[in-house]
């Protein structure tokens, strides 16, 4: 074999191993753009999971630098929501049946409140926070709260209807609502945390909600909504009452049926 | 965050016929005659300052064109509109940024690859645009330690608010996202794209030539403060003319105009907007106390038909998911004719846009 014939398939070899590492490479560029691909989708299916929970802007905050350790301190419109009678309709309904039920009453109940600019804060069992004017300044968010309670009301109503075609049980709502300051921000521990409001305003709402069954009324509010309220909705004024945890008693209403 | 998912309700407009003058206008500055002109032809004003206030026509100088039309597409995919977003991937993709770089935009993943004024700039715009607070001189002053000059501040602040000048127009009236959504996967856009970009920034670079700055009796009218902060960019003289035109119109009464103005500035919680908005509805004779009255619950017996229409729509595009903001401009057309829905629209568009821009009075 000549020299020129050696040389040609040393560069022949040479070539073969050049191209074969080419392959190689650009199949390792593939697997790694792809597994970047699927990461980003991942990431930005978390932070749409996240941003249900939680503001979009402090998810993304929390992404950029980590879980802000301060709150901010707002005012705020809480609606505290129930549902009447639920632990004995658990105890009646099968299991997953009930889960469809509650899930149906959710779903309508956060779309009646996003609707009017709340943020449905936290799910306790069958209970609601939801929150207006924590995320943003809202001059409107009394009004907005007291429209959603009225929004709920139609809503759960409609539900009924279905609910009772299909022969199920009907669900009773259970709504209290309450104005003030709180510290809003992400609350809870390292494995668990929620965007929410601390602060009594929250506990008064909450107990507001649970005068409504000794009313025999649906939705009950404080003085501190009223006087924030357009006086265009319509309220009947009931006897101040004590409630546990607070020294003075509180004024409450409750919402009508209409507004004029 | 993909935009697949936003719900879009069906148009609230029909497509008129336009103007062949203010045709060819929109054709001489745009270099085509985008398909939702038709559906704002009834007015002129609304269509002329779509074009005027674009980067063709007002060139902005102090800032790259590349991280301008960045900025366009990240405010438009956090307004999730459909439109504007199908027009600026368009455009990112003529002035040569790739479909992976859009992608990682879109996924928020461009951190670690960007340097950290475009960085500091994106943020600013989306800011800007959320109105979460609204954006103050701290922002301002936060830009200024990445390299942004004032100018620079001021022309961006303008971008992002005409982004959402935009954004409310197309979401408000629905306009159908479909004609423009892939425009930027267009087969052939590779090889033409290089001589639409060499034309845009020759008319850029013309426009920038031939600017002449506003002289300070030339700023005067509703929302001056704003036009004489934007100082000697070309913008500031295009947001003049569009908030003349915008006041002069004969379509919505003075004191509707002043409404919907007062409305947004009051939900933005804009203090000289507020205060600007005060004085325009003083001159269109609703004494403050009234004007109180009617925003402390978007209500009032002083208001007629139209007003008290007007005022919840006007609420609605402060911030709010398009479907949301769509369902509230809807009723709109039982109590107005269809040239009155038009110019809502744009009102409550143009009241978003000078609401956000308060920042640019506090550069120094």
């Amino acid at each position: 074999m000549t020299a020129a014939a050696w040389l040609a398939a040393a560069l022949a070899v040479a070539a073969l191993a050049l191209a074969a590492a080419w392959v190689r490479a650009r199949r390792a560029a593939t697997r790694a753009r792809n597994r970047l691909a699927a990461a980003s989708a991942e990431l930005e299916r978390l932070e749409h999971a996240f941003a249900r929970f939680a503001p979009m802007e402090l998810v993304e905050r929390v992404i950029a630098s980590g879980v802000p350790t301060h709150g901010e301190r707002k005012e705020v419109t809480v609606l505290f929501a129930d549902l009447v009678g639920f632990t004995p309709l658990s105890e009646r309904v099968d299991p997953s049946l009930l889960v469809e039920i509650v899930n149906g009453y959710f779903e309508r109940m956060s779309a009646a409140i996003a609707a009017h600019q709340g943020h449905l804060s936290t799910l306790i069992g069958d209970g609601i926070l939801a929150l207006f004017g924590a995320l943003e300044t809202n001059p409107w968010q009394t009004d907005d709260a007291v429209r959603a309670a009225l929004a709920m009301r139609a809503a759960l109503a409609e539900y009924n209807a279905e609910l009772a075609e299909r022969g199920l049980p009907k669900l009773q709502l259970s709504v209290g609502l309450h104005r003030g300051g709180g510290i809003a921000g992400l609350v809870g521990s390292p494995e668990l945390m929620q965007f929410t409001v601390v602060g009594t305003v929250v506990s008064l709402a909450a107990r507001v909600q649970a005068l409504t069954r000794e009313h025999g009324v649906d939705v009950l509010l404080t003085g501190e909504v009223k006087r924030a309220l357009d006086p265009r909705f319509q309220l009947r004024a009931l006897p101040p009452t004590a409630l546990k945890g607070f020294r003075d008693s509180v004024e409450i209403w409750a919402l009508l049926e209409q507004t004029s | 965050m993909s935009l697949d998912a936003v719900a879009w309700d069906a148009c609230v407009l029909e497509p008129q016929p336009v103007d062949p003058a203010m045709a060819r206008y929109v054709r001489r500055e745009l270099g085509t005659l985008p398909s939702s002109i038709a559906y704002f032809a009834p007015v002129p004003w609304v269509v002329r300052s779509m074009t005027a206030m674009s980067g063709l026509s007002a060139p902005r100088g102090h800032v790259p064109i590349q991280l301008v039309e960045v900025a366009s597409l990240v405010v438009s995919q956090d307004n999730s509109c459909r439109y504007c977003y199908g027009i600026q991937r368009l455009m990112l993709r003529v002035f040569g940024v790739s479909e992976q770089h859009i992608q990682k935009l879109e996924q928020g993943l461009l951190d670690a690859e960007i340097d950290p004024y475009a960085k500091s700039g994106l943020d600013f715009a989306r800011r800007l645009s959320r109105a979460a607070p609204i954006v103050s001189g701290a922002d301002a002053a936060a830009l200024r330690n990445t390299g942004w000059t004032n100018p620079a501040i001021a022309e961006l602040a303008f971008q992002a608010a005409y982004d959402v000048f935009m954004n409310r127009l197309m979401t408000a009236a629905a306009i159908p996202y479909a004609p423009v959504e892939r425009l930027g996967d267009m087969f052939g856009l590779r090889w033409i794209a290089p001589i639409l970009r060499f034309s845009m920034q020759r008319k850029i670079r013309r426009g920038l030539a031939r600017a002449v700055p506003l002289t300070p009796e030339q700023a005067a009218g509703p929302f001056a403060y704003v036009v004489r902060a934007l100082g000697q960019v070309p913008a500031a003289r295009a947001l003049r003319e569009t908030l003349d035109a915008a006041f002069a119109s004969p379509v919505l009464s003075r004191r509707a105009k002043a409404l919907i103005f007062a409305v947004i500035a009051r939900g933005l919680d804009c203090p000289q907007a507020n205060a600007e908005a005060a004085r325009l509805a003083a001159d269109a004779g609703i004494s403050g106390a009234q004007l109180e009255s009617i925003l402390q619950h978007l209500g009032s017996p002083d208001l007629d038909p139209f007003e008290a229409a007007l005022l919840p729509f006007a609420r609605g595009t402060i911030r709010g998911r398009p479907q949301q903001i769509q369902q509230r401009t809807r009723p709109l057309r039982d109590a107005l004719s269809p040239a009155q829905v038009v110019e809502a629209i744009g009102l409550a568009a143009l009241a978003n846009t000078v609401g956000r821009l308060g920042v640019v009075t506090q550069l120094g």
